[in-house]
């Protein structure tokens, strides 16, 4: 099916990881500074390895890695979307005031997708046909969007949702839902983007967009195809956000956006494009919740995550520069 | 290689700063003063007025006014129960109206922009919740310069900027009420956590600092085994809550949250892990979002004052201080259905105790 890269004639087992890490550089790195935390942490307090804590840590970030999988895809393509966040809380007071008001399960699970995905197609066309830098059109989405939440819900919390539509609470064998939303999800993305035509041209365009259009490839409509696809994603991760509680917030998550970005770029993702894979922003939204875990073990302040992810980012940034130089 | 050596570094950093912090409450450094263990009214030294004085204002007394009410911001459940309040206040006085305006987000440069309008538009006072004490003073100075009497309630200004503040509740007064409640439910020698907004939140800070020193006074065995930061965020409230609870296991009988948001979060998560009635949660919370807890069992109380009742109180201090009959030097006023208000600091209306909402009375408020 695939083009594998040619193989050495006789891979040595040492050229081979070598040329894993390089493929997989910065997901190895973040899986071992994952085991790096879990480890130290558990010889300070074994509690912290605990099935409760465990399902907590894993469980706790799976929208934001959720939503990470449509971010990559965008920043993939070499663009950006400032406003998931807000988009976010958006589809999950939707969500809710439909369960509230008595419309089946199903409807208020799957309105928040669909409109998800036509408010990024929305993104997508502006960004493709009319030209307009993406970070321009979804900041003037974010304001849109947080405007009309406020002044349609008043800031009233949405409460008294019903049991069954809480489906972020559910678990099957023990482990919370979310967490096979984020795995199943994670891994038919990566694997799609690996091997479906359509996945590898977000390769092709994220790369070169003059070199994918040679091979037959149109750019714009596969914008506003990832776009959409994003927008999926974005209303999976507000249905699990929305419904991990008893209630909904239908303010806008603060900072939302930016922790899913960060999940992204931290987990390998280029930011001017064309490299990194979604099991990266899987493994570092896995991160983040693992780390902020450990600083209350450590009975650190919840600041010195921030500053602890802005380092990683800077670290990632260089990382991915230097590559960049050492290829040209 | 190079992020690897950038994450390790930023853990040694970290385990750097684990060793320098004990038991971290979170309370500010400012000086406490724990209220009586036995509920003892304190003994109040009186203070001169200390509020500023309106110039020229035109003698409106028992004449209609027009008054407007600028909160922190609107649209969020808190300031749209005070509002309801300065409503009712003025229905019930009659001769009063007003209307509540504020910023779409909690502001300081939008909401001084806005008082500025008004003033210029013309109103006979102006009642408000700042943003920020000392940035909002200069217009309310100028107000006051124009004849335009001004009282704030919630979030308090510099007193030289405003004539009367209405206090929602004593910080030592809600300190109490919180760790009574606590301490009624997990007994005196039980350890308990904390979740707040953050460690430089001014009034969350306030609070834990008279937590401190009252259960010093107070509750001495009980054990305060830390306090988390869980900003303003439910998710975020909800997963501290739980990692607290498998931090501590079995030793934790106990989380206050600091924050509406924190409350109902942590009695989320002590429900969803099947400890109701193992750890007491408690704290500042809106009715409201309590509701499914309390009337199930799970919570046994949360504590707030009224805001409807601090609005309704704003706008009769307003009426009073216009026509006259409240003036300095007064130790109490009248305050409609609420009754007389005692008067403390110089300047300062307090609204009373706070409320603690239990399975009891909770099914009766609504905000």
């Amino acid at each position: 099916m695939s083009h594998s890269p040619t193989l050495a004639p006789q891979p040595s087992p040492a050229a081979a990881f070598l040329r894993f890490v390089r493929a997989y550089g910065q997901e190895t790195a973040v899986l071992v500074a994952l085991l790096v935390i879990v480890v130290a942490v558990s010889l300070i307090n074994p509690n912290y390895l605990g099935p409760t804590n465990i399902n907590n840590i894993v469980a706790g970030n799976a929208y934001v890695a959720v939503a990470a999988i449509g971010m990559t895809m965008i920043i993939l393509l070499g663009h950006i979307d400032v406003a998931v966040g807000a988009l976010i809380g958006v589809l999950a007071s939707i969500a809710g005031t439909l369960a509230v008001n008595g419309y089946p399960i199903w409807i208020a699970w799957l309105v928040p997708i669909l409109v998800g995905v036509c408010v990024e197609a929305i993104i997508g066309v502006l960004v493709a046909y009319a030209r307009i830098p993406a970070i321009v059109v979804t900041l003037g989405i974010v304001s849109i969007l947080k405007g009309g939440l406020i002044t349609v819900t008043q800031g009233v919390w949405i409460s008294n949702l019903p049991p069954d539509f809480l489906i972020a609470q559910f678990r099957l064998f023990g482990i919370p839902s979310p967490v096979y939303f984020m795995v199943g999800l994670t891994i038919a993305a990566g694997l799609w983007m690996r091997y479906a035509p359509f996945g590898r041209a977000i390769y092709a365009v994220g790369g070169n967009v003059e070199a994918a259009r040679t091979v037959g490839i149109r750019p714009e409509r596969l914008t506003v195809g990832v776009f959409a696809l994003h927008g999926m994603f974005a209303g999976i991760a507000a249905v699990l956000f929305g419904t991990q509680l008893q209630v909904i917030q239908s303010t806008v998550p603060n900072n939302l956006e930016l922790t899913i970005i960060t999940a992204s770029v931290i987990g390998g993702v280029s930011i001017v494009g064309g490299r990194g894979t979604v099991f990266g922003s899987t493994l570092a939204a896995i991160f983040f919740s693992a780390v902020s875990s450990a600083l209350v073990f450590l009975n650190i302040s919840a600041y010195w995550l921030r500053a602890v992810l802005g380092l990683l980012i800077l670290a990632t940034v260089l990382a991915d520069a230097m590559r960049r130089r050492q290829f040209h | 290689m190079k992020t690897l050596l950038s994450i390790a570094a930023g853990l040694a950093l970290m385990a750097g700063t684990a060793h320098a912090e004990d038991v971290w409450t979170g309370g500010d450094s400012q000086p406490t003063s724990p209220l009586a263990c036995d509920g003892a009214a304190p003994a109040v030294t009186a203070v001169p007025y200390n509020g500023a004085a309106v110039k020229g204002a035109a003698d409106l007394k028992g004449k209609p006014i027009s008054i407007v009410d600028v909160p922190k911001l609107i649209g969020i459940g808190y300031f749209n129960a005070t509002a309801k309040g300065v409503a009712e206040g003025a229905k019930d006085l009659g001769s009063v109206t007003a209307k509540t305006d504020g910023p779409t987000k909690a502001n300081i440069d939008d909401q001084i922009t806005l008082i500025d309008n008004y003033i210029t538009s013309g109103v006979n006072g102006i009642v408000f919740a700042a943003n920020d004490p000392e940035a909002i003073a200069p217009v309310l100075k100028k107000a006051l310069s124009k004849g335009i009497h001004v009282v704030g309630y919630d979030s308090d200004a510099t007193p030289d900027a405003r004539e009367w503040f209405v206090n929602q509740a004593s910080f030592n007064g809600v300190a109490k009420a919180l760790m009574d409640n606590l301490a009624s439910q997990i007994g005196e020698d039980g350890s308990f956590a904390i979740v707040t907004s953050t460690f430089t939140t001014p009034v969350q800070a306030r609070w834990i600092a008279e937590m401190t020193a009252y259960t010093a006074k107070c509750h001495p065995k009980m054990q305060w085994l830390e306090t988390v930061e869980a900003q303003e965020d439910n998710i975020l409230s909800f997963n501290q809550a739980n990692t607290l609870m498998n931090k501590y296991g079995d030793k934790l009988k106990g989380i206050i949250g600091m924050t509406s948001v924190a409350t109902p979060a942590a009695a989320e998560a002590v429900k969803q892990t099947n400890q109701c009635g193992k750890i007491a949660v408690t704290g500042l919370a809106l009715p409201n979002s309590m509701k499914p807890y309390v009337n199930s069992g799970c919570v046994n109380g949360v504590v707030l004052w009224s805001p409807a009742d601090l609005g309704y109180a704003a706008v009769q201090v307003m009426r009073a201080a216009i026509d006259g009959t409240l003036k300095p030097g007064d130790t109490s006023v009248k305050a409609g259905k609420l009754g007389e208000l005692k008067i403390v600091n110089g300047s300062v209306v307090l609204l009373g105790d706070p409320v603690t909402f239990t399975k009891a009375n909770i099914n009766n408020f609504d905000f």
